[in-house]
């Protein structure tokens, strides 16, 4: 019987008894003191806690933060904060929002203006929780409001800071815009960082950087009378606006060449080549940022985002497009580097070039006869690079693309940045389950076939010619600083990596690249400047298949547009540059022709500016 | 395993009957929570605690359906798992409001936090009903079940989750001081907490400290718990002796109150019902504990004294700090009030431990095998 056994071992239940009576009494005692509070709170001072919530007398109201600015590199602002006023029906002691709208529709109607936004409806009104009726409403609908205040009750006005992109839609894709939190933004941030109505950044640097511009809200605890009237402040804390942030971007050159692109599709971006600061970054078509401050209304927004143009595309990062001929400056410095051509070798180009049973063009049909590699890169010549093309192989080549920083984001402080795609034997193999055709390299070395890359990736890979070998990560923010001026964090140039080719080559290189602006036949020619210091490279990416997918092609219906893409890519001077350009512009033609000019134009506006500042002490306003 | 009949007939109609009362009490009252608040999913909060509840359910039929002796002899097993459970969420939780308390599992997310509550009960009766001793227990006695409680606890702490953390530590000096100790050895232990306390201060978040400042001048903080606080008082004085009526509560529907679906459920609960609506509650939280209490004095055995004595003041531990937090007796610390506040996690771990409670009270004639 070992049951009986434990039973008879150690101590039992029983000898607990005693501790169990002084815990009936501890326990009752305890919960006793509690009923005694209770009786406290809601018998004795019930009267005066009764008064206290029924005045309602104190409230939490949270006070919005200023959003800090954005500024360019001379300080000019480029985003600040206005006011916009907001309708609000308090439904407080009048239920009834239907007769308030009534009103103020009859009086709106009087002076012939219409009541914009979609009433909330009866069932979605709540008690006691303020129902927005109208945003950002209009000097003269405020007047009406502020006049009739006492004709409509309830009807309260608010004012709320939304953003001014004084900019407009020229630098929409850097600066980005602002809205109202969502359910999945708020979801994401589970700190108590952001509440519901807060502005948050949704795109552009405004969300990059959201952490640092959006402040911190404040609140006050306030005495209302039954009305919901701010009879007296009992505490306050005060709001922290955010930080501000200066950029590396100069409005003045943004301004040139936006006013160069905004007709057309495409980008322009430009460098600082000796630390990788962006001096400005346009893409078009753009959109007007504004119309997203204080809530964009649904017909802007499908107008926006249904646009087959897609102006809300950032196309200086995500737009990807074949290199075209700006390609063969990596080819040629993959061919030097590996000691396959040495400056002076020369290829025969009869027009065009024969691989296999296939023939591949050179875009000037009566060929360019000897040429060394000089006069191949000033002239753009085509079977040139096929030739070298077959001599470093695919992989090869795309180790140097990847060297040049292709095929990996550049690092910009700017969201949805693309990596574009340099091919490779075994991608083609993992992507296709086919093995890659010699037919494929042919493409590759003259920037067409697989090949993508962005306006930035272009321009920073000519931006480690020009400065002699150092790749910089793309730098947009210089520094972010207090409302006074100091300085909070500083951010300085950033080198990503060298370029896996010597010095000596280098300076082939980019003396080719000033041949193609300032020799005659070069095809960079409508670059030149009358101080011969541009150095550039031409492109002209192919929309439509290769030859090699005519297949492809015949069975795609080929789209209304089929001109090419024009690409420029450039730097100037040529002894120790300051400024570097890259131009795409989507369908326009030939890059020598269309690019080129634009890029002209940009680098004459940079060395004009720098001429006056020197004089005058003093920037150019924008605007 | 043979099924007693006289199990049926000594089944706890009382206690099961006293817990859905409170249960309901409780979900009427996050229908009121709910009632007003704009947001959409929150509304519906007390479907939510409806599935819980059924769950819980669930959970105390097999409680009380297995022998509470069988189940504290993978005592030390359940407890490990609940561990394992707890360093997972260190790793992989979900955060939610600044903390990392919860695992989900299909849709639905879990404390294991609150699970711990109930396996570091079972662990250390098990513990003290292995080692018996006349005399009370030394401190080098009591290493083993020190451990028990610190490795949860300091899991816990930095959740961070400075409520649960508490209740460990009562739990486990409860029952220490229930089994008994050492004159000498509980003068060191306090002299030794004397000691430790700045210490601890010293590893607190900035808003544990806060709160823990605040309560003790409430004034001084208007806009972080203090006013939490204040609310919470004008909310339950306002209830006044027969309160404003259900859903009428408008410092409730006003949303003055903070976390009112959880960890402030009474004040909204006493400014809808008042004076007589608290008192029935406390007085049927009382007849609970207490009977509760008898179930335990009843037991069987040691094991079933000590689980059902652990259980029980869990219970009124949780009762007694979240109703003197909501009236502005005690510091605010995340501690839930049992079967009000909504949390699928406590109300499934409180209900499996009622379960644990009817297994020892209707076992209570029956030998052992």
């Amino acid at each position: 019987m070992g049951g009986m056994q434990d039973l008879l071992e150690g101590h039992e239940p029983h000898e607990f008894r005693q501790r169990f009576k002084t815990l009936f009494i501890l326990v009752t005692v305890a919960l006793s003191i509690l009923v005694i509070r209770l009786w406290y709170l809601q018998i004795i001072k019930g009267d005066e806690l009764k008064q206290r919530s029924e005045n309602n007398s104190v409230r939490l109201r949270k006070i919005k933060q200023l959003r800090g600015l954005i500024m360019d590199t001379n300080g000019y602002v480029l985003v600040d904060n206005r006011p916009s006023f907001d309708i609000l029906f308090v439904p407080n002691r009048i239920k009834n929002i239907h007769d308030v709208v009534k009103k103020l529709n009859y009086l709106y109607a009087e002076r012939a203006i219409t009541f914009s936004t979609n009433l909330p409806s009866a069932k979605k009104v709540k008690r006691f929780v303020p129902a927005e009726l109208e945003k950002n409403i209009s000097r003269e609908k405020l007047a009406i409001v502020e006049t009739h205040a006492l004709d409509l009750p309830g009807v309260a006005v608010e004012v709320n800071s939304v953003r001014q992109y004084l900019a407009g839609e020229m630098m929409a894709h850097v600066l980005g815009y602002t809205g109202e939190i969502c359910q999945e933004e708020l979801g994401k941030n589970t700190s108590d960082e952001y509440s519901i109505g807060d502005t948050i950044g949704k795109y552009g640097l405004d969300k990059y950087f959201d952490r640092y511009l959006k402040g911190k809200s404040g609140a006050k605890q306030v005495e209302v009378n039954v009305r919901g009237q701010e009879i007296k402040v009992i505490g306050k804390i005060e709001p922290v606006p955010g930080y501000n942030m200066v950029l590396t971007i100069d409005s003045y050159l943004q301004k040139i060449a936006w006013e160069a692109m905004k007709d057309r599709a495409g980008s322009v971006v430009v460098m600082d080549p000796r630390d990788g600061s962006i001096l400005s970054m346009v893409s078009a078509p753009s959109f007007d940022p504004n119309l997203f401050s204080g809530g964009i209304s649904f017909e802007d927004w499908e107008k926006l985002s249904s646009d087959p143009r897609h102006p809300m595309e950032n196309r200086a990062i995500s737009g990807q497009y074949p290199p075209g001929s700006t390609y063969k400056l990596i080819v040629a410095a993959a061919a030097l580097e590996e000691g396959l051509i040495t400056p002076e070798t020369k290829f025969f180009c009869p027009g065009s070039f024969e691989l296999g049973n296939r023939t591949y063009q050179c875009w000037q049909k009566k060929g360019h006869g000897w040429v060394n590699l000089h006069r191949a890169i000033v002239e753009s010549c085509d079977v040139y690079f096929y030739n070298l093309g077959k001599l470093i192989g695919v992989d090869k080549l795309a180790r140097y693309a990847r060297g040049f920083g292709f095929g990996a984001v550049t690092g910009t402080d700017l969201p949805r940045e693309k990596s574009g795609l340099i091919p490779t034997k075994e991608w083609k193999l993992t992507k296709f389950g086919e093995p890659w055709q010699m037919g494929e390299t042919i493409s590759v070395s003259i920037g067409q076939g697989f090949n993508s890359v962005t306006a930035i990736q272009l321009l920073n890979a000519y931006c480690a010619l020009a400065n002699g070998g150092t790749l910089w990560r793309p730098r947009i923010v210089k520094r972010i600083e207090t409302g006074d001026g100091r300085p909070f964090k500083t951010f300085n140039p950033e080198k990503k990596s060298s370029l896996p080719i010597s010095r000596k080559n280098i300076d082939i290189l980019n003396y080719a690249l000033w041949g193609v602006v300032n020799e005659r036949g070069g095809t960079g020619y409508a670059a030149r400047r009358a101080e011969a210091d541009v150095c550039g490279k031409t492109g002209t990416a192919q929309v439509i298949g290769m030859p090699e997918d005519r297949k492809a092609r015949r069975k795609k219906i080929i789209p209304s547009r089929l001109r090419d893409h024009a690409l420029f890519v450039c730097f100037a001077p040529y002894k120790n540059p300051e400024i570097a350009v890259a131009v795409i512009v989507e369908h326009a033609g030939h890059g020598g022709t269309v690019a080129a000019p634009i890029a002209k134009k940009i680098i004459d506006a940079y060395f004009k500016l720098k001429v006056t500042t020197q004089v005058q002490g003093s920037g150019f306003i924008a605007f | 395993m043979k099924f007693d009949r006289r199990l049926f007939l000594n089944f706890d109609w009382t206690l099961l009957i006293l817990v859905l009362l409170i249960s309901s009490i409780g979900l009427l009252n996050i229908y009121s929570t709910g009632y007003s608040l704009a947001d959409f999913k929150q509304s519906h909060l007390y479907i939510k605690q409806v599935q819980w509840i059924f769950i819980g359910l669930a959970c105390m039929g097999v409680a009380f359906c297995i022998d509470y002796r069988l189940i504290s002899g993978y005592a030390y097993i359940i407890y490990a798992f609940s561990l394992l459970l707890l360093i997972g969420v260190f790793l992989y939780g979900d955060a939610a409001h600044g903390s990392q308390r919860w695992i989900v599992i299909g849709g639905f997310s879990f404390q294991p936090s609150e699970l711990v509550k109930l396996t570091m009960i079972l662990a250390l009766a098990r513990y003290f009903d292995v080692h018996k001793t006349d005399k009370g227990y030394s401190l080098r006695e009591l290493f083993v079940p020190f451990l028990i409680v610190v490795i949860p606890f300091l899991f816990i702490l930095k959740q961070p989750d400075l409520g649960t953390a508490l209740i460990l530590v009562i739990l486990f000096l409860s029952i220490v001081l229930f089994v008994g100790v050492e004159w000498k050895s509980l003068l060191c232990a306090a002299a030794g907490c004397v000691v430790l306390i700045p210490v601890g201060w010293h590893f607190l978040k900035d808003y544990q400290k806060e709160r823990i400042v605040t309560f003790f001048s409430p004034e001084k903080d208007f806009l972080g718990s203090g006013y939490h606080i204040i609310q919470s008082i004008i909310a339950v004085g306002s209830g006044q002796i027969l309160g404003k009526g259900f859903l009428k509560g408008t410092q409730t529907q006003l949303k003055f109150l903070p976390v009112q679906q959880t960890d402030f459920v009474f004040s909204v609960f006493s400014e809808e019902w008042g004076f007589l609506g608290g008192l029935i509650l406390i007085i049927m939280f009382l007849i609970l504990v207490l009977w509760c209490l008898k179930i335990g004095l009843h037991a069987r055995d040691m094991v079933g004294t000590l689980i059902s004595f652990g259980i029980t003041m869990l219970i009124f531990w949780e009762v007694f700090i979240n109703i003197g937090m909501v009236l502005g007796m005690l510091p605010v610390v995340g501690i839930p009030l049992p079967f009000l506040s909504y949390g699928g996690s406590s109300i499934v771990v409180l209900l499996t431990g009622i379960g644990l409670l009817m297994s020892i009270s209707m076992r209570r004639f029956i030998l052992r095998p």
